[in-house]
């Protein structure tokens, strides 16, 4: 008899343990693999941050691989031509200040976010390609780079997520376009990154990449404002 | 005359070559400015500095004129005057953040320009917050140790609530007079607690911040706190307390050790060695074992024997006609056997007793054994308790086979033996072994089944199973406390009547269904109820009768 109490005592406790457990630990549910609409195990401040979090590092290993070329490629920084440079994502309209992000509305700023995000993937990806046949690079930087690459790309499907999460609770409408076309719909000027040296490239991704944490950011705080801001 | 005109006009020259020359040292172009650095505190304005080269001795103004990626043409500095002499402050509506700015600072006065070296700098680059403000300190006393709350605020101006910046602080600890700073992380709070103070040292703290990856600010004023030094006024008591508690501990440790004797006696008792009343180690060891039986005989004690002398009654009285029960002679050797086993070392060997009994001359024996035997009655008269003339030999300790034990009390089936030796037996003394209870059990008891006649009893045979057959004493003995017959009336002669016990027999019967196939009828077998001894025999058993009849 001692025994049965026993047993049931634990499921009971297991079983209210368990209850109790599933609203707070969201965290630890993975994401869903497929884009249904049903699937909407993680909150979307969860969502959020994660998504920050991986801006925040990806700026912070361009920032890094900058600072190493600046040290061995020392461009001077008087050069005239350089107010006018062209990073290949100029083109797109992005707000220059806290009050434009404000006042951007949200579908616009999502889309901005998209936009650089997808514009990046390959120049990334062949400057990876370029520094890793590079002698002059050790395997830190090529890593980095690689790294840096990646994390485009993931980030990418996490802004994605985050908009299609957006798109279903309302918070914004459904005019961020279907964004598996973009990348058909590139700007017609995107080839000039070929032509751009590394340290340019890298000096526009660290700009762009900071743009875009802060956008995240704004955004977050903007739809959820309880939540660390 | 002329001298003085000349020597006028040579001073009205000097002078004007003296103003001349002083006139051409102060004035000219203005020397270059240097851009010394610009500075955005939150991200959303931003200062530029910069440093004027010689004025050349005119008033020189300086103007400052940038140009901006995404802008045409060059713009002038809105602000000169907010942040002091020779900067220039950006306003919000005049900050970009990621493009690119290109500054410039123009001196000139009458005489020139002078142009500055080109400034390329662009907003995020140049991030630097001011330091975190009212660094506050407090001391909290905790039961162990004390510890330390910091407490701060974020700089004016910065916006963290719409997410445009992250600001992370960074505090440092130093005792006031090592130089050796502590760091630590704070992250995100405005406060923090540290618990590795010590009591009594003047701590002083500096908090610092930065925003995402900018620059780290200046860190703040020093804030400088003593921690209390309460620990130390409990010293004295613990030390008050532990005197206290010394002085008696001490006083007993004296005491213990100047009575270390008596304490030895009461913690470990001597352990007594054996000893044998009125027996002298000496003597045991001096070897002489007559010396040594003398002493432990006399000295003993020995039990009285009553219950032996009871037997041997009822054995006697049972038992009258030993001729027809015991059609052999020699069976009254083995009555005798049986009163002289329990008083000697003859348990093992009833055989060698007998022997020894029948081989041994009488006389000699009786002449050996008188002297023990008298040697015996002299200390053992006074020990007995009963005078009965049933008493028991000592033992003799030495060789069992010898069997010097005395015979007993014979009565009719003594008369084999000499009647001397009878005579003398019998004022022994009352006493005799443990071991004789033993032995007792060898008395048969039987079961009266029936009497018949005057003075026949049949005992009765149990019905047990023959395969414990030579267990049937056993069987006899264990029933006995049962089965007693009580003697009903002991007639005047030589009859015993016996007392059916209805009730218990038939628990008994039924008990013992198994072994008994027919329980004894029930009727009562006293036909004849006679004799002077009828009400002593109701209390029960039969009580001892001294000088029996039989004899």
């Amino acid at each position: 008899m001692p025994g049965n109490i026993r047993s049931v005592s634990v499921v009971w406790v297991l079983s209210v343990c368990l209850f109790c457990s599933r609203p707070t630990s969201v965290g630890a549910a993975p994401i869903c693999a497929n884009a249904q609409t049903g699937c909407h195990i993680l909150s979307l401040a969860n969502l959020f941050d994660r998504v920050i979090q991986h801006s925040a590092r990806m700026h912070g290993v361009s920032n890094d691989l900058h600072s190493e070329f600046e040290q061995y490629f020392l461009p001077s920084k008087n050069q005239i031509g350089r107010v006018s440079r062209n990073c290949h994502t100029s083109d797109i309209l992005t707000p220059n200040g806290k009050e434009n992000a404000q006042r951007m509305a949200r579908e616009e700023l999502t889309e901005v976010i998209l936009k650089l995000l997808v514009a990046w993937r390959d120049p990334l990806w062949h400057f990876h390609q370029s520094i890793a046949h590079h002698h002059d690079f050790n395997n830190f930087s090529s890593n980095k780079a690689l790294e840096m690459s990646d994390m485009v790309h993931e980030l990418r499907k996490g802004v994605q997520k985050v908009a299609e999460k957006m798109q279903m609770l309302g918070i914004i409408s459904n005019s961020v376009s279907g964004l598996a076309s973009h990348e058909a719909s590139l700007p017609s000027g995107s080839a000039e990154w070929r032509l751009m040296k590394d340290y340019e490239l890298l000096y526009c991704f660290r700009r762009d990449s900071n743009k875009v944490q802060n956008y995240l950011k704004i955004l977050k705080c903007r739809i959820m404002p309880e939540h660390g801001c | 005359m002329l001298c003085a005109r000349m020597r006028r006009d040579v001073g009205l020259v000097l002078l004007l070559l003296l103003s001349a020359a002083v006139k051409c040292n102060s004035m000219s172009p203005p020397g270059k400015p240097v851009l010394l650095g610009c500075r955005s505190p939150e991200k959303e304005t931003f200062t530029c500095w910069w440093e004027p080269g010689s004025d050349g001795g005119l008033p020189t103004t300086h103007r400052l004129f940038y140009e901006r990626e995404r802008l045409e043409g060059t713009h002038e500095c809105p602000d000169y005057r907010s942040e002091g002499r020779n900067s220039c402050f950006f306003d919000k509506n005049y900050t970009s953040i990621w493009v690119d700015y290109c500054l410039t600072v123009v001196a000139s006065n009458a005489l020139g320009n002078a142009t500055s070296d080109p400034f390329k700098m662009e907003v995020m680059e140049i991030v630097k917050p001011n330091a975190p403000e009212n660094v506050t300190l407090l001391v909290e006393d905790r039961e162990d140790s004390p510890c330390l709350h910091v407490k701060w605020e974020r700089p004016h101006k910065i916006d963290t609530k719409s997410g445009w910046v992250t600001i992370k602080y960074e505090l440092r600890v130093k005792q006031e007079n090592s130089d050796q700073w502590k760091e630590y992380m704070s992250g995100k709070q405005t406060h923090i607690s540290l618990y590795s103070v010590s009591p009594g040292v003047v701590y002083e703290v500096q908090v610092r911040c930065r925003l995402d990856h900018g620059f780290w600010s200046e860190w703040s004023n020093s804030t400088c706190v003593k921690i209390p030094n309460y620990l130390q006024t409990e010293r004295p008591f613990w030390l008050l307390v532990s005197t206290l508690f010394a002085i008696p501990f001490l006083a007993a440790i004296c005491i213990l050790v100047m009575k270390r004797k008596r304490v030895k006696q009461c913690v470990l008792p001597p352990v007594p060695g054996p000893k044998i009343r009125g027996v002298d180690v000496q003597l045991l060891k001096s070897g002489r074992s007559e010396d040594v039986l003398n002493a432990l005989i006399i000295n003993q004690d020995f039990p009285l024997m009553v219950t032996w002398k009871d037997q041997i009654e009822d054995y006697l009285i049972v038992t009258e006609n030993d001729e027809e029960l015991l059609p052999h002679p020699s069976n009254s050797q083995k009555r005798k056997k049986s009163l002289i086993i329990p008083a000697g070392f003859c348990l093992d060997s009833e055989i060698q007793c007998k022997e020894s009994t029948a081989s041994q001359s009488d006389t000699e024996k009786a002449g050996e054994r008188k002297n023990e035997k008298d040697n015996f009655l002299k200390s053992n008269t006074s020990l007995s308790g009963e005078s009965s003339s049933n008493t028991v030999p000592p033992l003799l300790p030495t060789q069992k086979q010898q069997c010097p034990s005395l015979n007993l009390v014979n009565t009719e089936a003594t008369d084999q033996s000499p009647s001397d030796h009878q005579n003398a037996v019998k004022p022994f003394a009352n006493s005799s072994y443990v071991d004789i209870q033993r032995h007792v059990k060898q008395v048969d008891y039987s079961k009266v089944k029936e009497v018949n006649g005057d003075n026949i009893l049949l005992l009765k045979k149990e019905n047990v199973p023959l395969n414990s057959s030579g267990y049937m004493d056993d069987q006899r003995q264990e029933n006995i406390s049962e089965d007693y017959s009580r003697v009903k009336e002991v007639d005047s002669d030589n009859m015993v009547f016996l007392q059916k016990q209805n009730v218990s027999v038939d628990i008994s019967c039924r008990d013992k269904s198994n072994h008994y196939t027919d329980c004894p009828p029930q009727k009562p077998r006293n036909p004849r109820v006679t004799g002077p001894n009828t009400e002593r025999t109701e209390s029960g058993y039969v009580d001892t009768v001294p000088a029996p009849p039989l004899m």
